[in-house]
């Protein structure tokens, strides 16, 4: 990373610092806290799908998958609720692993499907089988982990810087190489010596654990959890936060995460209007900077020449 | 001297087609051997057999006595097998030096820390050290070939398969080309096994020939006497698409 | 029984006419279109508008109805597609965008309560000593000539060879003259309209309202999936499978699980077989 990317970065977070207090307004706190939740979700989808070209339309499976988990070992069976991030973390990688096993073999719209496909079942399991949880109303009742709305909002934010680091670490890394050469031609990267399946799932189970913490972390804000968590709007608007931020492009996709859920506060004045705004908007987007806009931005601002 | 690779009975068929009909043949270490033969003849589908990305209906082949049949494609090329493609496969979307370290990330490849100098003298080895920071997008298709190769070599192969190397290539492209597989061939050792339809540029390189028509080995033996052979001949005057070089 | 038969029959025919026109897109130009289901949709509300609001009557209501539709197909596919044609990501995602936003505006032109479509035919038709509901088996019989009049067209016309040329090998179709563009957007159009048509028949007794589209576009996934992408027959075959699964789900299990029947099947379908029954092969 060159000197301004840091000092974006730092300008970055210490906005992010220092606006809520500043703010004092414990609804704002909350909007905050859920940016920085989709920004972890949207972060986790494109180290997985952003690098490797095989876009995943159920990273919902893994947010749910945390969630429940927080909600069964909180709510259920009254856990301290700390116990939710590693029991929702294992959760979601096995999750990853269940589905990548047979799934990563398949071409493009394939494997886009199947994990659409995976994420939905799940949501009918979970309205279907209300004896356990809890149906279409879910399971509320969660204990918060830290009390204090602004505490809580620092500790995610923490998280998030956390997982941003780690993924864009591993992303420059020798296994972010190979993703990125699985993206270039599959094939060649067997050719060259490299067993693909391993790093697909390995990348597939990180990507999932991300998620899975995150949904634990939204578990805990709203302190309940429904069906909602696995539904493939959420999925969606994950890529879709992915896509804005720049594919690839770890923070950028976590930008993506946090300028979208700024958005659709920003239009709530719009009423019913609301949504139909904010895709037209995205779709105009998406049309125009198809390459995403964040981390292209980013570069061709700060005069990057190798862009 | 005992074999580098032992191919016996090697059989393939696709649903009526036999593309590789019972191919026996043996490789000793340090040769260079051609495989030649029309459209058709099963050569590439020889080479897909060979490493892993083709599963065998009958027969055996066996790199340094093991088997490589039923194994995947990494595990082959880890086994030190290997190759290039008839149409070049470069990553998309990286530069050339990427490309060319994800074939020292292969664990036979062995790199530890050195992987900045390994690369460096890969590329200077194939003549691309120049062009290392080049998207491979934008490279010109001789290029690719050395690119390709470049990255076969990082994975440390003792046997290399090259599938049409000067397919694609210009005149002027072709015979440095020839020199870099030479010099590949004297200074490491590699055994290297070329299908290729131009014929000049085989009877400059390789010392025995295998001959291929419809799935089958019609003749093996050494350059000057393989474009005599009548079968040779037929198999290629006998199609309408193809000529003699 | 025969209720279950022939009900299974509707079900499979709507089905059919939704997975054959998505199959379609995607065989001849290697798009999955997400906006699909909002084709169906529209075909729905547009009924329903021309009907209720300009007091059309019906015939003329359904076919100006799926002419729109079929418009719009063709000028989604110029307009947002085409430019995007080289990203299968991009695609998806304006196809997605297109039918989010479609589904934003019925929501608030139309709001969330159900339309009434009218039915062709009101009255119950008795059938071998069952009364079944008139407006289900014209659908069927609509799907079922419409499914038939879109294969001998593939199969019999110079069009249609066009067309099967490009879903084999679209480079080579355009170097033999074959003018790709223009039939990509024929084939969405034709696409388009059968999905608008579906939505106008079948709008009478399947609901109507805005997210009508999602339910349509997963069930036209496990159909196509099941079938294997790009194979009409394929399709039509997945469609009786699925559509009889449906009915019997709901006619002896629980009406609840009907959904889950299409999500089941395809995950089944890509995890055994993913190139479906009769796809062509697939996999990385």
């Amino acid at each position: 990373m060159r000197t301004r990317d840091w000092l974006g970065a730092a300008v970055l977070v210490g906005l992010f610092v220092v606006l809520p207090p500043l703010l004092h307004n414990q609804y704002f706190t909350g909007v905050f806290i859920v940016c920085a939740i989709d920004a972890i979700w949207a972060a986790s989808w494109n180290f997985f799908s952003g690098l490797t070209g095989r876009e995943n339309f159920g990273q919902a499976l893994f947010i749910g998958g945390g969630a429940y988990t927080a909600a069964f070992l909180n709510g259920s069976f009254g856990l301290n609720p700390w116990w939710s991030i590693p029991g929702g973390i294992a959760v979601a990688v096995v999750l990853g692993l269940v589905v990548g096993f047979p799934t990563l073999r398949l071409k493009g719209p394939y494997f886009a499907l199947a994990t659409l496909a995976s994420a939905a079942i799940m949501q009918q399991v979970a309205i279907n089988l209300w004896q356990y949880t809890g149906g279409s109303e879910g399971i509320y009742g969660l204990d918060s982990l830290i009390d204090s709305s602004l505490g809580y909002y620092y500790f995610v934010l923490a998280v998030m810087v956390a997982t941003v680091v780690v993924l864009s670490l591993i992303a420059h890394s020798r296994w972010g190489t190979i993703l990125r050469a699985i993206k270039g031609d599959e094939t060649a990267c067997q050719a060259a010596g490299i067993n693909v399946t391993v790093y697909k799932i390995a990348s597939l189970a990180l990507s999932a654990a991300f998620a899975g913490l995150g949904g634990v972390l939204f578990a805990h804000y709203q302190q309940a959890v429904t069906p909602n968590d696995f539904d493939v709007f959420l999925s969606i608007s994950v890529i879709i936060m992915a896509y804005v931020g720049g594919i690839g492009s770890i923070w950028g996709a976590a930008c993506g995460g946090i300028l979208l859920n700024l958005m659709l506060e920003l239009l709530r004045g719009m009423g019913e209007y609301r949504l139909w705004v904010y895709y037209l908007i995205l779709m105009v987007v998406l049309f125009f900077m198809r390459s995403g806009v964040v981390a292209p931005l980013w570069r061709r601002l700060s005069g990057d020449r190798s862009a | 001297m005992s074999a580098l690779l032992e191919v016996e009975g090697l059989t393939k068929r696709f649903s009526g087609v036999t593309a590789v009909k019972d191919v026996s043949f043996a490789l000793a270490a340090g040769e260079i051997t051609g495989v030649l033969g029309p459209n058709g003849a099963g050569k590439t589908t020889l080479f897909n057999l060979l490493t892993g990305f083709l599963p065998s209906d009958h027969g055996a082949a066996r790199f340094e006595g093991r088997s490589v049949l039923g194994a995947a494609p990494h595990t082959i090329v880890n086994l030190g097998i290997a190759r290039t493609f008839q149409l070049c496969r470069p990553f998309h979307g990286m530069t050339v030096r990427e490309n060319v370290v994800v074939g020292c990330l292969a664990p036979r490849a062995n790199v530890g820390a050195g992987l900045e100098q390994r690369v460096s003298d890969i590329l200077e080895e194939v003549g691309l050290a120049h062009k290392a920071a080049q998207p491979v997008d934008i490279l010109p298709y001789g290029d690719l070939r050395r690119l390709e190769i470049g990255r076969a070599l990082a994975t440390r192969p003792k046997l290399l398969l090259l599938d049409e190397p000067f397919a694609g290539l210009g005149a002027g492209e072709i015979e440095p080309l020839v020199q870099l597989i030479h010099r590949l061939h004297d200074t490491q050792g590699l055994t290297i096994l070329i299908i290729e339809h131009k014929l000049r540029e085989f009877m400059q390189l390789v010392s025995r020939v295998i001959a291929m028509d419809f799935g089958e080995i019609i003749a093996i033996g050494e350059p000057a006497d393989i474009v005599r052979h009548p079968l040779v001949i037929e198999s290629y005057i006998g199609k309408a698409d193809h000529g003699l070089a | 029984m025969l209720t279950v038969l022939i009900y299974g029959a509707v079900t499979s025919a709507i089905l059919a006419m939704l997975a054959v026109g998505f199959t379609l897109i995607f065989g001849v130009a290697r798009i999955l279109n997400l906006a699909h289901g909002a084709f169906y949709a529209l075909g729905a509300y547009c009924a329903y508008s021309l009907t209720a609001i300009f007091k059309l009557p019906l015939i003329v209501a359904a076919l100006v109805s799926v002419a729109l539709v079929a418009l719009f197909g063709v000028a989604m596919e110029r307009v947002l597609v085409r430019p995007l044609r080289q990203s299968s990501l991009a695609v998806l995602m304006i196809t997605l965008m297109v039918a989010l936003t479609m589904e934003q505006a019925l929501f608030v032109v139309f709001g969330s309560q159900s339309k009434n479509v009218p039915a062709f035919i009101n009255h119950p038709v008795n059938l071998y000593g069952v009364s079944l509901d008139g407006q289900r088996l014209l659908a069927l019989a609509i799907a079922v000539c419409l499914i038939g009049a879109l294969w001998l067209f593939i199969q019999r016309t110079r069009l249609g060879s066009a067309i099967l040329a490009i879903s084999q090998d679209p480079e080579a179709a355009q170097y033999m003259g074959i003018p790709a563009n223009r039939i990509f957007s024929l084939v969405m159009g034709l696409s388009a309209a059968l999905a608008g048509a579906a939505g106008v028949i079948a709008g009478p007794f399947l609901s109507v309202r805005p997210t009508m589209d999602q339910t349509a576009m997963i069930t036209a996934f496990s159909v196509v999936i099941v079938g294997g992408l790009g194979s009409i027959p394929g399709s039509i075959l997945a469609a009786l499978v699925i559509g009889y699964s449906q009915t019997f789900v709901a006619f002896y299990l629980n009406p609840e699980w009907t959904g889950t029947v299409s999500l089941v099947a395809i995950l089944l379908t890509l995890v055994l077989r993913p190139s479906g029954l009769m796809g062509r092969a697939v996999g990385a």
